[in-house]
């Protein structure tokens, strides 16, 4: 059972940020937010409901460069047939997100907010060099998403701000792969390694282990020693397996990863 | 305007329902309470097991984490949707067959789960359908006759996939 609560439903984005503060949050999916509400470990006394507001619901193209909406459904980025075409790892992570329930109802705009450590798409938007904007009623700010999420469950943003886009500069020059461990609903490692461009770096990114993901840049993939790559990281011990092994998973997906950007970007 | 319950209009399993619904009432409990649609069943209630699996729009979402009055304008269906004219859907008729189900109660989530699979890829693989029902738990079972019984219900189906009843 739900505890109570009122809903909002403004369809201009400035009234939604008018409204939305510590006791009263934004809501898309609910896929963490009802969940968190039914723990307990939430309960504000109102939601501000973002699904008819039509600005945060757009993926554009400005340029090489994709913008998405923070309410954008993990479904509707799975199905998108020009991020299939320039974006196709972007591709790879939405269809296989959670699960199809997940992807229905969830957006990424509250996948990123909520902070997951084991997020697949922010492990990959940090290979990808993307940034978020917050806006406010007082204003907006554009942070890269690796200075954005801070720990686990925790970012920058303040109570009143709200994610509105996700920008992934040059996205049309990027290819990469994603490579992922799981065997429940999310996973035990994310790798995902990002190619700027035909001759330009190398972005490693290695998610889910710890609180937040790691990122690596090297100019060759020949660069990228596995084994020190996991001694980089700080697994987070829990059901999913201790230290030893989730390292020792890094380092296997990080050389099927570069296997697989050898043989798939033609590297 | 700030509001605790809302007045909302859909379809469930094509019959026309108008109803205002308390805005923290989750589609689970106005199904299962409010129209008396008990065949959606609650099990983890956090949107992890799956056995609460209904169709809005023909996508597929947690029952037990959405709120009723996001389906407002929208047409759900439910396991009591999918039997037509006394007639069991080839789903349902294959979970019989292949024995895949015990105690059942994760079975409606499956089959609403594999519903919409087929109406998204009337011929899946082996390996689609498994992952595709990963985030359904089965306690008594065991997987395998789940499987099957979705491969069958493919092969019953055939290009038209889910969409058809016959």
């Amino acid at each position: 059972m739900l505890p109570p609560f009122a809903l909002e439903r403004p369809d201009r984005l400035e009234d939604a940020l008018a409204l939305i503060g510590d006791d009263c949050l934004p809501y898309c999916g609910g896929t963490e937010l009802l969940m968190a509400m039914k723990l307990n470990v939430l309960r504000p006394s109102c939601l501000v409901d973002l699904k008819g507001i039509a600005a945060l619901a757009r993926v554009e193209w400005r340029g090489d460069s994709l913008v998405i909406g923070g309410a954008v459904r993990h479904a509707s980025l799975a199905a998108d047939a020009e991020i299939s075409r320039s974006l196709a790892v972007l591709t790879v992570v939405e269809q296989r997100v959670g699960n199809a329930r997940v992807r229905t109802q969830g957006s990424i705009g509250g996948n990123l907010c909520f902070a997951e450590p084991r997020s697949d798409v922010a492990t990959l938007l940090a290979a990808l060099g993307a940034s978020i904007t917050l806006a406010s009623s007082t204003g907006q700010r554009r942070i890269a998403i690796t200075d954005f999420v801070l720990g686990a469950y925790e970012t920058v943003r303040e109570p009143t701000e709200l994610l509105v886009e996700v920008l992934v500069p040059s996205a049309r020059l990027k290819s990469g792969v994603y490579l992922k461990h799981q065997y429940a609903e999310r996973p035990t490692v994310g790798v995902a390694l990002v190619r700027e461009g035909e001759n330009g770096v190398w972005r490693l990114a290695v998610g889910a282990v710890g609180d937040v993901p790691i990122v690596i840049e090297v100019s060759s993939l020949d660069e990228i020693d596995a084994e020190a790559v996991a001694d980089m990281t700080d697994p987070i011990e829990d059901i999913s397996g201790g230290v030893d092994y989730k390292q020792h998973l890094v380092a296997v997906y990080v050389r099927r990863a570069v296997q697989a950007a050898a043989e798939d970007l033609g590297a | 305007m700030t509001t605790t319950a809302i007045a909302i209009t859909c379809t469930v399993n094509g019959v026309k329902v108008e109803r205002t619904v308390e805005v923290r009432r989750t589609l689970a409990q106005f199904l299962r309470e409010d129209l008396s649609l008990t065949g959606t069943k609650v099990s983890c209630d956090v949107q992890i097991c799956g056995a609460c699996t209904v169709l809005v729009d023909g996508q597929p979402v947690s029952s037990c984490t959405h709120l009723a009055v996001d389906v407002d304008r929208s047409a759900v269906t439910t396991v009591e949707g999918l039997a037509s004219e006394g007639r069991l859907h080839p789903l349902q008729q294959a979970f019989v067959e292949q024995m895949a189900l015990q105690c059942g109660f994760c079975t409606p989530g499956f089959l609403m789960m594999a519903k919409a699979l087929l109406d998204e890829n009337p011929d899946p693989s082996r390996e689609q359908i498994i992952e595709y029902l990963d985030g359904n738990l089965c306690r008594c079972t065991g997987y395998a006759p789940i499987v099957a019984a979705v491969e069958q219900a493919a092969r019953v189906l055939g290009p038209a996939g889910g969409d058809s009843n016959a």
